[in-house]
């Protein structure tokens, strides 16, 4: 088989891969959140309501797509798409896996993602800093005070943590030494000692920290999920949205959320490298972490209240910028202390 | 080679196509995301010349941060629409006066850096398609010039961005 066929195999693999899982995390939130509350979950379509998130997609196809008559049309429809679009655009340079021929199928071995970019992390940086237009010009060209007020919430609580999330993701890029994730996912191959896994969790518990909490703040989630708290904004920045629209944006959410945990798990978790596993098995691993990951979003979803909108933004700028600029200062000054 | 061309004049086209949209447009929510549009030609431009550093940070610096900023003042503004009616005499001579200034002096700079380029003046823009790209695009030799031989261009920089910053901030509080 060509390899170009076997990069467009790999294009479209990742695409659906992407819109499994955000079925699998719409049924996993509702059945974690179930769990957490003492109660069932959904359980009647399907078994154990395992078709739910299909019946969903189904019930919110058929509603009828409303659009306000003060919006500005255009950028009303052209919000949603961006949102989606950019939330699929960021996992092109992730990778998940080692090098494959899939048991000799291929000619030569193909590397498990879309593209092998050398400035990876920061294509995926790029691209969260482009998924905020989605979310400000919903909630600008609904019209609405609800809207707006929640895209200018997300709009400046995006900006505020994307320096926190890129100053601990130049941690992990000062000790690998490389802008690509291949790079940096094996540089934390093998064990000190034996048996702690080289993993830069270890080295940079703090640039984990300050990783993932940033991590969720970016993607809008609880308790950071001001751009949509209900209870003063009705939903936020889609408000005024329903049908495949609102879809799109619940879509861009958790796969952005999938993105994230996938980015943190190949930066500080090792991503595919791990224990008791061949090589050409390191997706389980990978699977495993970004799933670890997710689990924790979920259940700090559910058990943490949502901060006081004054308290993010002390928080992002007082607490968590000066931690990671201090965490990427000590790791450079050890860099070169250590010679790597 | 021939569809590296045929993707820079498409790129191009969007660029200069937004570009000009920007500025012939009534809508200022509008000519904010054609702005955009046109930071995003670029940077694919810019990944065509096997630059993709300079794409990431074009996108991330210009499209991603400064456009938000932007996009926020406009959004507070809610300035829907400019009005279609000239405005008055005396506002425009000054500024256009300034402008035209400014365009001269912009087309005078680009005419001598091309010139001084196609001279063979700075090894970096010289390098052509025969250099190394892996040299080139690589981010460690960036790194390695901006932080010795362009130091002192750098440090201005970040002292003068500093200083704005401060500015603005003893502006924002001068009141309370």
């Amino acid at each position: 088989m060509p390899i170009y066929v076997a990069q467009l195999g790999m294009v479209l693999a990742v695409f659906v891969m992407l819109l499994l899982s955000a079925a699998v995390m719409v049924y996993s939130e509702r059945k974690v959140a179930a769990f957490i509350q003492q109660r069932y979950g959904p359980y009647l379509v399907g078994p154990r309501g395992l078709l739910q998130p299909i019946a969903d997609v189904i019930k919110l196809m058929f509603k009828e797509p409303l659009r306000p008559v003060a919006a500005d049309t255009a950028i009303f429809f052209l919000a949603p798409i961006l949102s989606a679009t950019a939330a699929f655009a960021a996992f092109a340079v992730v990778p998940f896996g080692a090098e494959s021929t899939f048991f000799g199928l291929l000619d030569e071995p193909i590397k498990l993602q879309v593209a092998d970019v050398n400035v990876a992390v920061l294509v995926v940086f790029a691209i969260t800093s482009i998924s905020v237009y989605g979310i400000v010009l919903a909630g600008w060209s609904s019209n609405s005070k609800y809207s707006l007020l929640g895209a200018l919430r997300s709009a400046s609580q995006m900006i505020s943590y994307e320096l926190s999330y890129g100053m601990a993701l130049a941690g992990a890029l000062v000790l690998a030494g490389s802008l690509s994730l291949t790079d940096i996912v094996n540089a934390q191959q093998g064990a000190w000692f034996g048996f702690i896994p080289r993993w830069f969790v270890f080295v940079q518990p703090l640039g984990f920290a300050i990783f993932m909490i940033a991590g969720v703040a970016e993607t809008n989630r609880a308790p950071f999920d001001f751009p949509e708290a209900e209870q003063e904004l009705v939903a936020g920045y889609h408000t005024e949205y329903s049908s495949t629209a609102f879809m799109m944006f619940f879509l861009a959410e958790y796969i952005n959320m999938v993105t994230a945990a996938a980015v943190a798990a190949n930066l500080f978790l090792g991503g595919w490298h791990g224990p008791f596993l061949p090589e050409y098995l390191g997706w389980i691993w990978f699977l495993a972490k970004t799933a670890a990951i997710l689990f924790f979003y979920i259940w700090m979803r559910w058990t943490l209240p949502r901060l006081r909108y004054d308290q993010l933004m002390q928080f992002g700028w007082k607490v968590l910028l000066p931690l990671a600029a201090l965490n990427l200062i000590v790791t450079a000054a050890g860099v070169i202390y250590f010679g790597n | 080679m021939a569809t590296d061309l045929l993707l820079f004049y498409l790129f191009g086209a969007i660029a200069a196509g937004a570009s000009l949209l920007v500025v012939l447009g009534r809508n200022p929510m509008h000519s904010v995301l054609l702005l955009i549009v046109s930071f995003a030609a670029l940077a694919a431009i810019y990944i065509g010349l096997e630059a993709p550093f300079a794409a990431v940070v074009q996108i991330i610096i210009y499209a991603g941060a400064i456009m938000v900023l932007f996009l926020f003042v406009v959004m507070l503004l809610n300035a829907h629409r400019e009005d279609d009616a000239a405005p008055p005499a005396g506002v425009t001579s000054g500024p256009l006066r300034a402008g035209g200034v400014l365009a001269v002096l912009l087309v005078a700079e680009l005419v001598w850096a091309l010139r001084r380029a196609a001279r063979g003046g700075d090894a970096l823009l010289s390098a052509g398609p025969g250099a190394d790209p892996a040299a080139l695009q690589s981010v460690r030799a960036l790194g390695n010039r901006l932080f010795t031989e362009h130091s002192l261009a750098f440090e201005v920089t970040s002292i003068l961005i500093i200083v704005a910053m401060v500015g603005a901030v003893v502006l924002a509080r001068r009141e309370s």
